[in-house]
């Protein structure tokens, strides 16, 4: 009897040193969010820095994580060396993660994870406070950088993109100039009669479609929106009002030009010979060899296919070929953004910042990964080249009380979500069993059907 | 324990629990309490919660909203997902001359063969290999001009005659039922040969004595004494071939026309996360599945033997009678 009197009160014990211990942690974690957030305040905005003359003096070691295993310990650690040349008392050191996202939202919540990283997707916006410090209003940084809105809370911006990239047409410049094309394609009619060109007059297949991987033709949906209607307000606004988005119009531009893009160029046998057994890891080199001339992939696809083969150099990029009123446009949107732990000391967090705006502002970054400067009124790096003439817009935030609206009524209609509507597409073409007005027909019931079970307002 | 023993005549608690009988069904409760909690917590809980969220318009986060009977008109109305229901026809005929080759080569191995062993490996080794796996080689074997165009070619059939094995509406279904015939043939073989291995190896010889040739005993020994595994094998290869998945699911991404009710299940629950839809889907499928196998039992209870005794129905039917009329007039 006393034997068990005795477990009852270890087991007692034992209990309540661990609910203690745990709201022991519970505090330690709030008291550690209070200290960051006061720190915080001392931290200059990102704005006020003056690069080269502030913090000279100042001594840290900071540490940052990417997902980049491929080139931390060629380009990236040039960026730091470089940087340390600059600011001889701050030590930079990268720390490279395969697979990233999850396991640094993982790290994320203990705190000790280094100084800056890439926020992963995982993270929503109300939590980036408490993880991260603000680099300042986003009204003044709105007018300097590119691409903040999206990691923007509260008016405070949390993240800013190493870059950003473009909706567009990736293609073999070489077999394009031997087609004997000139000027690129502005209208999808265009756009085919170049695809025939190259057909007849070289032996590469004019465009692969990819069609076997299933979510190389889900990039087909991104066209819809900036690059169809060339106005940032369309996707996550006009679009979930509209009544009959897929109609047919006049100067052929909207959602309809995308699909009759694909639907032409299968109908018209500018495809691969037998979409159902497309390889996506083979077709990189093929790309880069001049076996395909055109894929229809988002811009971060370009470094892929130069480093795919010895022909890096024939890797072109070219807006979707879709002109809305005399102007031609592109999706463009932020990558992983940088942000600082709000953790870490002072003094590294105002080192981070340092670093964060010399990569932004002085370093190569942009022309080293083909992207769009997230720093505004800098050049275009030279894969993007072809854009000069194009306007780069980011969709819009949808309106307060419709953030979800796009993807409730997509995945309702099961149009414009994920592969297999583009597919059904790919597939009326290829079997000639249905027309794509009346495809799209379809696409505008169902579109019609969604909008009113998710209540929103069709206004027209 | 001294305070136990308060009245002599009767027995207390702890006493009553050392009794044999009471001992008995504590070893039942608590071995079966384990598995039973299993099953509860990890197949009704959750299929009670999938009955119920087929009544709901919802995504996995996020509130829910009651619709009723509307999601299961849906599944019955839409073209593409009863319609696919049609897709299994290609699987369950693949089923059937999968187990008629698997009989084939159970009765060839069953009869002495050379080099048994070596055969029953690489029939059985198909199985072993994960559906993924098998889906990715039938994608590059079927692809254009890869294994089977190569070895078309080989017999002088010209590439440009060769099929589009994927593409082709007319056979593409043909293609992906091959693929879990090749699969599963092995294992079905080697469920026969355990059930043909409990057969008395006299009665061959007997047999053969009497001059029966290899088909009369495979038609009148081996087959009524395998009877209860073949019936076993065509159920499980029905329902398997309704849930077929894998090979559509790998090889052509459900597209072209090739999606069977699963892979369109998958793609309404995790692309278009309309989980009460697919719950709704996931409920007919399985009232589906139990009146095929109800079906399929009492076809061979009624048309063959009943496949789990040695006398056929009318015989059994007949005894009954007679022992019926024999207790009539005992009475």
């Amino acid at each position: 009897m006393k034997s068990k009197k005795a477990k009852k009160l270890l087991s007692l014990t034992l209990a309540t040193t661990m609910v203690l211990s745990m709201t022991g942690c519970g505090n330690s974690g709030s008291s550690n969010d209070s200290s960051g957030s006061s720190t915080a305040s001392e931290v200059p905005t990102i704005d006020q820095i003056k690069l080269g003359e502030d913090y000279q003096d100042l001594k840290a070691d900071i540490k940052i994580l990417t997902d980049r295993t491929d080139i931390v310990d060629t380009t990236y650690k040039g960026y730091a060396e470089s940087f340390m040349k600059e600011y001889p008392n701050i030590k930079v050191t990268y720390e490279a993660i395969t697979d990233y996202a999850e396991s640094v939202t993982l790290r994320l919540t203990n705190g000790d994870w280094g100084d800056i990283c890439f926020i992963p997707d995982t993270v929503e916006k109300s939590e980036f406070s408490n993880y991260f410090i603000p680099f300042g209003d986003y009204s003044t940084l709105n007018g300097i950088y590119n691409f903040v809105t999206s990691k923007t809370y509260d008016n405070k911006v949390y993240g800013i993109p190493n870059g950003g990239t473009a909706g567009g047409i990736a293609y073999n410049k070489k077999v394009w100039k031997k087609a004997g094309i000139k000027d690129m394609p502005k209208t999808p009619d265009e756009f085919i009669e170049d695809l025939k060109l190259i057909d007849e007059k070289t032996d590469a297949i004019p465009l692969y479609t990819n069609f076997a991987a299933g979510w190389t033709m889900g990039a087909w949906n991104d066209y819809v929106g900036v690059a169809s209607n060339a106005d940032p307000d369309y996707k996550n606004n006009k679009l979930l009002h509209q009544k009959d988005p897929f109609t047919k119009n006049d100067e052929n531009s909207g959602p309809y030009a995308v699909f009759y893009t694909l639907y032409e160029a299968v109908k018209q046998k500018l495809v691969e010979e037998d979409p159902a057994s497309s390889d996506w890891e083979s077709s990189k080199a093929k790309i880069n060899n001049g076996e395909i001339a055109t894929m229809v992939l988002g811009s971060w696809c370009v470094n892929q296919f130069k480093d795919a083969g010895d022909h890096p150099d024939d890797i072109g990029y070219m807006p979707f070929p879709i002109t809305v009123k005399g102007t031609q446009a592109a999706a463009s949107g932020g990558q992983y953004a940088f942000a600082i732990n709000n953790k870490a000391s002072t003094d590294n967090q105002i080192a981070a910042m340092v670093y964060v705006k010399w990569l932004l502002e002085e370093s190569p970054i942009y022309d080293d990964e083909g992207s769009i400067p997230a720093l505004k009124g800098k050049e275009l790096p030279d894969s993007l080249s072809e854009f000069k003439d194009t306007e780069l817009l980011e969709d819009n935030a949808p309106a307060q009380g419709e953030e979800s609206l796009y993807d409730d009524i997509r995945n309702t209609a099961e149009v414009l979500s994920g592969d297999y509507p583009v597919g059904e597409v790919l597939e009326a073409a290829l079997y000639g069993n249905k027309s794509l007005d009346d495809l799209m027909a379809e696409w505008n019931k169902k579109w019609t059907s969604a909008q009113e079970s998710n209540g929103a307002e069709i206004t027209g | 324990m001294g305070g136990s023993v308060n009245n002599a005549g009767q027995k207390t608690f702890f006493e009553k629990l050392q009794t044999r009988k009471a001992q008995r069904y504590i070893i039942i409760v608590t071995f079966m309490f384990v598995p039973l909690l299993l099953l509860l917590v990890f197949t009704y809980i959750p299929f009670i919660k999938m009955v119920q969220f087929s009544f709901y318009d919802m995504k996995y986060i996020g509130a829910k909203t009651f619709v009723g009977i509307r999601n299961y008109i849906d599944v019955f109305k839409r073209p593409d997902m009863f319609g696919s229901l049609f897709v299994s026809v290609y699987y369950m005929g693949g089923a059937v001359l999968q187990l008629a080759l698997a009989l084939f080569f159970a009765t060839m191995m069953v009869f002495k063969v050379k080099g048994e062993s070596i055969f029953k490996a690489a029939m059985f080794f198909p199985y072993l290999i994960c559906g993924i796996a098998v889906g990715f080689i039938f994608k590059f074997f079927y692809a254009r001009g890869y294994v089977l165009d190569t070895i078309l070619q080989l017999f002088g059939i010209s590439a440009e005659n060769c099929p589009l094995w994927l593409q082709d509406q007319k056979i593409n279904n043909f293609s992906l039922a091959a693929t879990s015939v090749w699969r599963y043939t092995g294992q079905n073989m080697v469920l026969f040969l355990g059930a043909m291995m409990s057969v008395d190896t006299d009665l061959y010889e007997a047999a053969s004595l009497d001059g029966a040739n290899k088909w009369h005993q495979f038609r009148y020994i081996i087959m009524p004494s395998i009877k209860s595994i073949i019936v076993l094998n065509l159920v499980l290869s029905i329902s398997g071939s309704l849930s077929a998945f894998e090979p559509p699911y790998v090889i052509t991404n459900g597209q072209m026309g090739t999606g069977t009710y699963f892979v369109i299940m998958n793609r309404i629950a995790h692309e278009n996360q309309r989980v009460g839809l697919a719950c709704a889907m996931a409920v007919v499928l399985l009232v589906i599945i139990i009146i095929c196998t109800v079906a399929q039992q009492l076809f061979f209870k009624y048309v063959f033997n009943d496949g789990s005794e040695d006398e056929s129905k009318a015989a059994v039917q007949a005894k009954k009678k007679a022992a019926k009329a024999a207790k009539k007039g005992g009475a």
